[in-house]
């Protein structure tokens, strides 16, 4: 059978995705950086999975890990990504170098080609900067019903990236810088990317529909991205900071609109942001990423109640709280490290800036179980006994100039 | 400090602005104007009046595109005014001669938001921090070294970071490289605009600690500038709510916060994600459709594209300020119990959304 | 604006860069070459030899058909002959049609060369910059106005404009008495370098508005950072503003361009010498132009040998000007700040 047995926990029927052990790591001239350190998660049935952390945290590459798009000079360098397809599953059962468990496919093993063939139908994104995700020169409408047309096209031939693209090619391609003109879509892709418009709220989208991205607002071509994502009727939604470049009152929209989206179609949800409030309205469960590791996760609750490392608490302490105003904020001191691989010691990443760091934490912390119930695990000593001061590390452990 | 023998009345605002206007003509080009295009203008700021006590701090809060950042802008006079009437201290800021003008830009200082753009990357931190000391003529070169040091280690960096260029700092300390160059010209005054959006929630919460412990130290009053009401909520004493060039509410903090009087205040706050585990009542209440084109505004109440309560009224005419409490303002008819509003048909399409949203 | 830092990066830079170390050879060497010519050019430049024309240059040989006439029997004969022209130890690049020593002239070309090219675009800096800076900075009807001016120029071809200078003008070249004649260390050969003052100027005014556009360019960008605006509200007048926070801020596109500028300032005036505008015959232009015309009937290093000196030239203040970019830039040192 397959080389991928997994160890435990074990993949579970309800898993769309579970990824263990997932590296990426960046080949710079300055050396390697670990943007993701082997990040373990998994991503249920209809549910909104929250990827929180801040910048330089490794939330992003993750999601672009999912997908299979980091480009060079980052490469995963380890790690499974299990989805969940019994389709895939039936066709590389035999195969050797495919790891295959029940309905799930380690996609890290499939072929490259198939892997491609799964963004659309399988896996959608939308990112942050809707502005730079179209193509100012191209319609709106233009740009879904392509996807819409790919979409058709993979489905009318799974498994193949090359039917997708197949009557055009770059004669085709010329041809349409001269002659205006639907090269690739047909009349019903464009109908259908109306359709997808009208869902996702956009008024009058018949007429819109002919408007470039330069004629919408941030909100409505954020509407326009999610239309196109949906294109493909994915399993899998990976949101990387849908809502950071939105106003509050167009957040709540396109906040209230994901939520709409998940439920009408019961798909799943990656969203992935910096803004705890965000996490707390929409996610069922989080993962707190810290310097490329998760260090916390959970249920909602376990997480934001019950937290146990003290990054999570830091973050939590951090942020003013609209309704109680404290008078003085509690923020964590420092600042977030630089990943760079030379400079990493075996230890804990954030006990330079813990206000709890004892001597134990200069050993790198193993993921421990806080509540197996609430699926609660933290990578930090805390989870297995209080913080004693009498093992505290001096204050000037790390040298005192706090870069 | 420098009023010590000024009148220093409670009273009397340090910073007074009414109805100032700026309006942006389009850019033209010279065969435009020799052709006689149209001129078209955008009014972002379009007649906002509000005043900021000494050692108090005024948050201007609103969506991108209201007019905040131009406000805090113009009231320094880095940009023209159109119209209006700016005093700093008794003194019309409008009038003032060229050397009146240098005085006062050591009084009142600007800290931004974009800690990338906001340093010169080709200046050290120190010469970054003291070049208001060197416009000024302030001091020697030494003096200036050793000011810089003090203030690196007063805004939280290590003295010894002084010969250090911007892209050596991370986003953080590259804020409190911002803020202590400000404060080298020892100014009592200081628009505060956006200092923290760019930054990460945990040094986010370093900075606001710094800005409330440095008015507290220098006695400082700040225009604080800013889109996160939790931020606002968090360091204001009183807000000023904008929307499309207008301020449509203001009042003390707590007060707007705990019960809004205009709908746009509402909307805002109950728009914001909320960091607790305990209220997950599904959809947010919101605000549909997006913020007008400030070129072209709605008219009668800019709002009323976007209100829920929204009646024929509104259409009409424009509200003005009603005082809905101490030093509390509304621009809304609401506020008024004998309006004409009252009797109006409310706009339907608004009512819909609005219900739809619940 | 040099301070201690920018000079130690600059060794850093130097250190790091194979590429700077070929730069820095080419142009010193040719700096050199230049001011030392009368030392070691093995020949006068412009003594000619006729009977040692088109020597070919050494490891070349080159057959070439001689007619001679003679009278035979009374009668005129032409007489066709391949003769093979060996190269002459003492002309090691070969002579030119008229037996020029090749070396020789490109040795002393370099002075014209390279003086024109660095003062014509010294020159145009020193125009388009200010100009540039101020347009971008300020906007409205002064950058209206300097653009439009700059478009104009920029739509005439420069060689025309050029021309059309020297036409209203006349050319003037300047005889600098070279010191080392003067004082007698050196032997006669020219006695004195022509520089070719109208070149210089109408090369410069030509070329200003490249520097002008560029500058107007960063000027744009660099007037709405926000440090330009703290400066403001710190108090900084205008001029003080480009001066220390817009100049060095635009000043990496402006060494590009320079060194660009540098190489078709050296071609242009070549195009000049040609035409015969230049007021000087000793540049490697005229040689090139002199050259081409023998391309075709085998004599290729009359023209090729001063185009390679140019190539080199041009390469080596090319690499200069990276390495001098990369050093002013503070971002590229990467030391150990926060990522």
């Amino acid at each position: 059978m397959s080389q991928g047995v997994r160890p435990d926990p074990a993949l579970r029927s309800d898993d769309v995705l579970s990824v263990s052990d997932l590296s990426t790591r960046f080949f710079t001239e300055e050396g390697q950086i670990n943007a993701v350190e082997s990040v373990s998660f998994d991503l249920r049935d209809n549910e909104i999975l929250g990827i929180v952390g801040e910048s330089g945290s490794g939330k992003s590459v993750t999601a672009l890990s999912l997908i299979d798009l980091v480009e060079s000079p980052g490469r995963i360098t380890d790690g499974e990504v299990w989805y969940r397809n019994p389709d895939l599953a039936e066709e590389f059962r035999a195969s050797d170098a495919v790891g295959v468990d029940g309905d799930h496919v380690d996609l890290r093993t499939v072929p490259p080609r198939v892997r491609r063939s799964l963004r659309g139908p399988s896996f959608s994104t939308i990112f942050q900067d809707p502005m730079s995700s179209f193509n100012p020169s191209i319609t709106v409408g233009e740009q879904i019903a392509e996807a819409v047309e790919v979409q058709r096209r993979a489905k009318a031939n799974p498994r193949s990236t090359r039917s997708r693209t197949q009557g055009y090619g770059l004669g085709q391609y010329l041809l349409d810088g001269i002659v205006p003109g639907r090269g690739y879509t047909s009349d019903e892709s464009v109908d259908r990317a109306i359709e997808l418009l009208e869902q996702v709220g956009i008024p009058d989208p018949a007429e819109r529909v002919d408007e470039y991205p330069g004629e919408f607002s941030g909100g409505m071509l954020q509407r326009a991205m999610i239309a196109q994502a949906l294109a493909g009727e994915p399993d899998v939604l990976i949101a990387d900071e849908p809502t950071t470049a939105l106003d509050v009152t167009i957040q709540a929209q396109i906040l209230n609109l994901l939520r709409e989206v998940q439920a009408d179609r019961g798909m799943s949800i990656v969203l992935i942001t910096h803004d705890l409030g965000v996490i707390a309205e929409m996610c069922d469960r989080v993962c707190v990423m810290y310097a490329g590791e998760v260090v916390e996760r959970g249920t909602l609750d376990a997480v934001f109640d019950d937290s146990v490392h003290p990054y999570t608490e830091g973050l939590l302490g951090s942020i003013p709280d609209l309704e109680d105003p404290r008078p003085r904020l509690q923020p964590i001191e420092g600042n977030v490290p630089g990943l760079v691989d030379s400079e990493m010691d075996d230890r804990c990443y954030f006990a330079d800036r813990c206000p709890k760091a004892m001597e134990s934490c200069l050993e790198k912390p193993a993921e421990r179980v806080v509540d197996a119930e609430a699926e609660h695990g933290a990578k930090c000593v805390l989870a297995d006994r209080p913080y004693d001061p009498s093992e505290a590390l001096p204050e000037d452990h790390f040298g005192g100039d706090a870069e | 400090m420098s009023d010590a023998e000024g009148p220093a009345d409670a009273a009397d605002p340090l910073l007074s602005v009414e109805g100032l206007r700026k309006y942006y003509a389009d850019e033209q080009s010279l065969l435009d104007r020799l052709l006689g295009a149209d001129e078209e203008s955008v009014k972002a700021v379009d007649g906002v009046s509000f005043e900021v006590a000494e050692g108090e701090t005024l948050g201007l809060v609103g969506e991108s595109g209201c007019g905040k950042s131009t406000t805090g802008e113009t009231v320094l006079r880095l940009r023209e005014a159109t119209d209006g009437r700016i005093s700093f201290d008794g003194a019309d800021l409008l009038e003032m001669t060229d050397a009146e003008l240098t005085a006062f830009r050591r009084r009142a200082q600007i800290v931004f938001q974009d800690p990338f753009s906001s340093l010169d990357p080709r200046m050290t931190a120190g010469d970054i921090v003291t070049e208001g000391l060197r416009i000024h003529g302030i001091a020697d070169q030494g003096e200036r070294r050793e000011t810089a040091r003090d203030l690196l280690e007063r805004v939280g960096l290590s003295a010894d970071q002084i010969d250090r260029y911007p892209h050596e700092f991370s986003g953080g300390q590259r804020q409190r490289i911002g803020i202590a160059r400000a404060l080298a010209v020892d100014p009592e005054f200081i628009v505060l605009d956006e200092p923290v959006s760019a930054l990460d929630v945990s040094v986010q919460a370093q900075i606001l600690n710094l800005l409330d412990d440095l008015q507290d130290d220098f006695g400082l009053t700040y225009l604080f500038i800013a889109h996160n009401l939790s931020v606002v909520r968090h360091i204001c004493d009183r807000v000023a709510v904008m929307y499309l060039g207008e301020i449509v509410e203001t009042g003390p903090v707590d007060e707007i916060f705990a019960d809004p009087a205009h709908p746009y205040t509402e909307a805002l706050l109950s728009s914001v994600p909320r960091v607790t585990t305990d209220e997950r009542d599904g959809d947010f209440e919101t605000l549909h459709g997006d913020v007008p084109s400030p070129r072209n505004p709605p008219a009668g109440c800019h709002f009323h594209t976007r209100c829920p309560e929204a009646r024929a009224a509104c259409r009409e005419s424009s509200p003005p300020a009603y005082d809905v409490g101490a030093r509390r303002s509304a621009t809304c008819f609401r506020a008024d119990e004998d309006h004409s509003y009252w009797g109006s048909e409310p706009i339907e399409e608004n009512a819909r959304t609005a219900g739809d949203d619940d | 604006m040099v301070s201690a830092r920018v000079i130690r990066n600059l060794k850093k830079e130097f250190r790091n860069s194979a590429l700077a170390k070929i730069g820095l050879l080419l142009v010193v060497g040719i700096l050199f070459t230049a001011a030392f010519a009368p030392f070691i050019a093995p020949h006068d430049p412009t003594e000619q030899q006729l009977d040692q024309s088109e020597l070919p240059p050494l490891g070349f040989s080159e057959t070439t058909e001689r007619t001679t006439s003679q009278m035979v029997e009374g009668e005129i004969q032409t007489v066709t002959e391949t003769v093979e022209i060996t190269p002459d130890a003492a002309h090691p690049l070969g002579t030119d049609s008229l037996g020029r020593d090749m070396l020789s002239r490109i040795i002393y070309g370099a002075r014209t060369s390279l003086v024109v090219g660095v003062l014509g675009t010294l020159l145009a800096a020193f125009v388009g910059v200010p100009v540039g800076l101020f347009a971008g900075y300020h906007r409205g009807n002064v950058d209206d106005v300097l653009m439009r001016i700059a478009d104009v120029s920029l739509a005439f071809p420069s060689l025309v404009l050029a021309v059309a200078l020297i036409g209203l003008w006349g050319r003037a070249a300047v005889n600098i008495p070279d010191p080392f004649v003067v004082a007698g260390l050196a032997p006669e050969m020219p006695e004195s370098f022509v520089l070719p003052i109208t070149v210089v100027i109408v090369v410069g005014l030509v070329n200003w508005v490249w520097f002008a556009r560029v500058a107007r360019g960063e000027a744009l960008s660099l007037r709405s950072q926000e440090y330009v605006k703290a400066s403001r509200a710190l108090g900084a007048d205008d001029t003080s503003i480009i001066w220390n926070h817009v100049l060095p801020n635009a000043i990496t596109p402006i060494i590009v361009l320079a060194t660009v500028q540098v190489a078709a300032i050296i071609l242009l005036e070549s195009s000049l010498s040609f035409l015969g505008f230049s007021g000087t015959t000793l540049s490697w232009g005229f040689d090139i132009a002199q050259g081409r015309d023998y391309i075709s009937s085998g004599q290729w290093w009359i023209a090729s040998l001063p185009g390679l000196a140019i190539m080199f030239s041009v390469i080596g203040i090319n690499l200069l000007g990276d390495w001098l970019r990369d050093s002013l830039d503070p971002g590229i040192e990467g030391e150990g700040g926060a990522a």
